[in-house]
């Protein structure tokens, strides 16, 4: 069923639409955010496998050179695409749920912002071409300010200004990468690009085609939160509330990688590509990690986490080949799952004590042992260790590393491991074990049931991809082969 | 001829490019810094129509009495100019949002400097009770 | 006898770091660990530079090691470099803008 393919796309497109229209009608909207939001996961599942082209305008080829022409937009579906839509499908559907649950008064606005910010990622993964990626790309940015700034924490109009602000910089200068690949190649469709590079139509050395991706390059740091852009990013996932950030999270993974495998099928041919990523993941990796050792606040903290998190997924895809790129994106799926068990979990604590500052918080433990328990999977999931799915991603990074000459690489992963472990373990005794402070008032007794059951439901997906972690690669092993011939 | 309307297009359009780089840094005001980011935002959309440009082309549409190759040789390139239109919606809806938040943080703060609407703002959330 | 009293220093600067508020024993231990965290890593990846030239890895390393030892604390620079300002972030998104775009166009076929 081809058909379905435009559906992942247009499905929590229309539902944000509709749930913005009829916002007045509160038990409406409720009942179609929940309906969509099963959808969501199922859809990608009932698909086929294959190509969809809009508006009907098959490939054309050209009788003369003999090279194919895509004229419509291209969405095209494969197990890649299949597995992180349907994880991004669930998580939409968990934030979903615990949105519904927790508030009386929903708001059709911030459900609107929600599944436009799902279809925006689900079409950034989608799609094969450049322009259509520049397109969804804002929508998302939008979305995402839209999401901060709609929680009613101190402060966070101000970080949604500043993201913003950033986000006007770096998508412009993305839109002049765009422009410069454009006027050189005059298509904007992925595949005829690569197809007019391999072919030797234009002067892969040129300096306009390497500024080209410098400009994308740098509208990609901002997409990925990668430094320079580290700080901004860690600073919205702290100021949205929790099932938010846990959105937001899912959306930098699934932007950062998408791209990035569209970078990587255009200029794979020029090693400085790899060079640079590399660079900027390392430099992500540092900074992160130390940075998140030196925070007070809990949630700024698993923000710094997530950024350096990153760093493995871009350590995978820069050193290119077929089992470092798997491991980078088995890596990424690892981590939406696991960050967002992390913010649910701390948002369950914040919203059980109204504090973020770790130095205020103290033995927890006895009043929220369920959750504490399953935050400590989580993190030791994140730490990597075995046999959580964290675990198997990292060795197969490490192995990766060590097999393309890069010993050094994989010592510093494993330092960053360790590190982050260090955070963890830091942060989770200084919330649940150590005594707890005479003035701190345990508010609210029960965690709301729904966010129990969202970690409950991620923690099984963590433990399953630890142990069956083939289901998963091997899959996406024949996709990256694809992708490198 | 040609060639000297599209470097012309394609200078202003990398010059605007710079001065919004430029005011993003240099300037505190925060409005005129926003107006510095649509000059990036411009300075990207007149390039991409650069590109389309051709000296004495026509309209790209096709009629039933043109020959299609005179047409084909003749038309300027209308994709970057399809491609401008969304890229103009987008932005427009980017400042707007910008100038809302702008215009909430500056009944909260009363006024519209930079270094002080949009510090650092960690130590004050830290321990402010 | 000036290293010691500098790592003697260290623990005193962290205080600063963490203030208005308690200062913990798992707040100066974290930061002390991220010091030591980024001077190693720091120098374990400026070893990658062995696949350019082994001699400049070696003399990179060392003077690195050097100057990242000589001049901790590191991590409040780190931190100050790396507020909320939104002054700061503009600043250094545009320097990499630059840097990348001066390192592609002259330095793009060197690798």
């Amino acid at each position: 069923m081809n058909e379905l393919i435009p559906l992942m796309v247009i499905v929590p497109m229309m539902a944000a639409l509709l749930l913005s229209a009829f916002s007045k009608y509160e038990k409406f909207i409720r009942i179609l955010a929940l309906v969509v939001a099963i959808c969501l996961p199922i859809i990608p599942l009932l698909s086929n496998y294959g190509l969809h082209y809009f508006g009907g305008y098959q490939p054309m080829t050209d009788n003369v050179t003999n090279i194919i022409y895509h004229p419509a937009i291209t969405y095209s579906f494969n197990f890649m695409q299949q597995i992180f839509i349907g994880m991004i499908g669930l998580l939409t559907f968990l934030v979903v749920f615990i949105y519904l649950t927790k508030y009386k008064n929903v708001s059709g606005p911030y459900l609107f912002l929600l599944f436009m910010g799902t279809a925006a990622v689900t079409a950034l993964l989608l799609t094969d071409d450049i322009f259509h990626m520049f397109v969804f790309f804002e929508i998302l940015a939008l979305a995402q300010v839209g999401i901060v700034a709609a929680s009613s924490i101190d402060y966070s109009y101000e970080m949604a200004l500043k993201y913003m602000i950033l986000g006007s910089i770096g998508s412009p200068i993305m839109l002049l990468g765009i422009g410069f690949l454009l006027a050189i190649t005059g298509t904007v469709n992925v595949t005829d690009i690569v197809a007019i590079i391999r072919g030797g139509l234009i002067d892969a050395t040129s300096p306009v085609f390497l500024l080209s991706l410098g400009l994308i390059f740098f509208g990609w740091l901002y997409a990925s939160g990668l430094p320079p852009f580290h700080t901004i990013k860690s600073g919205i996932y702290s100021k949205a509330e929790p099932h938010g950030a846990a959105l937001l999270q899912s959306f930098t993974v699934i932007s950062m990688i998408s791209i990035v495998l569209i970078m990587f099928r255009i200029y794979s041919t020029l090693p400085i590509f790899e060079v640079l990523i590399v660079l900027f993941s390392v430099i992500a990796m540092i900074l992160g990690v130390s940075m998140a050792l030196t925070q007070t606040d809990f949630r700024r903290m698993i923000g710094f986490l997530a950024v350096g998190e990153l760093g493995f997924i871009g350590l995978g895809i820069g050193l290119g080949t077929q089992f470092a790129i798997t491991a980078g994106l088995f890596q990424a799926l690892n981590e939406i799952v696991i960050t967002a068990l992390l913010f649910i979990g701390f948002g369950a604590i914040v919203n059980a004590t109204n504090e973020v500052d770790t130095r205020k918080l103290g033995g927890l433990l006895a009043y929220h042992p369920k959750v504490g328990i399953m935050l400590l999977v989580g993190g030791l999931a994140m730490a990597g260790v075995p046999p959580l799915s964290g675990f198997q991603s990292k060795l197969m990074l490490v192995q990766a590393s060590l097999s393309c000459g890069f010993p050094e690489l994989s010592i510093l992963a494993i330092m960053v491991s360790i590190a982050t472990f260090v955070v963890f373990v830091k942060t989770f005794y200084s919330m649940f074990l150590s005594p707890k402070p005479h003035d701190l008032e345990v508010v609210d007794k029960d965690v709301p049931k729904a966010m129990v059951f969202a970690m409950f439901v991620l923690l099984v997906v963590i433990i399953a991809l630890g142990l069956f972690p083939d289901v998963v690669t091997s899959g996406i092993s024949n996709y990256v082969g694809g992708l490198l011939l | 001829m040609m060639a000297e309307t599209q470097l012309a297009i394609l200078f202003t359009s990398i010059a605007l490019v710079v001065i919004g780089l430029y005011a993003a840094i240099f300037v505190d005001n925060i409005i005129k810094k926003i107006i510095g980011i649509s000059f990036i935002e411009e300075g990207a959309n007149l390039f991409i129509v650069g590109i389309g440009y051709k000296a004495g082309g026509i309209v790209p549409i096709l009629t039933p009495d043109m020959d299609p190759t005179w047409f084909a040789s003749h038309a300027s390139y209308p994709l970057p100019y399809g491609l401008v239109l969304t890229s103009i919606v987008i932005g427009a809806s980017t400042l707007a949002v910008m100038l809302a938040l702008v215009m909430v943080l500056y009944r909260k703060y009363g006024t519209l400097s930079t270094s002080v609407m949009l510090a650092d703002t960690s130590k004050q959330e830290e321990y402010n009770e | 006898m000036k290293l010691y009293d500098q790592i003697f220093d260290v623990v005193k600067k962290f205080k600063k770091l963490f203030s208005p508020g308690p200062v913990t024993n798992a707040d100066v231990s974290g930061s002390l660990t991220a010091e030591i965290f980024i001077i190693v890593s720091i120098v374990i990846a400026s070893l990658l530079l062995r696949h350019i030239s082994v001699l400049l890895a070696g003399l990179v390393t060392l003077i690195l090691a050097v100057v990242l030892i000589t001049s901790i604390p590191l991590i409040p620079k780190f931190k100050i470099e790396q507020e909320d300002s939104l002054n700061k972030m503009l600043f250094y998104a545009i320097i990499t803008l630059g840097l990348i775009a001066v390192f592609l166009y002259w330095g793009g076929l060197l690798v």
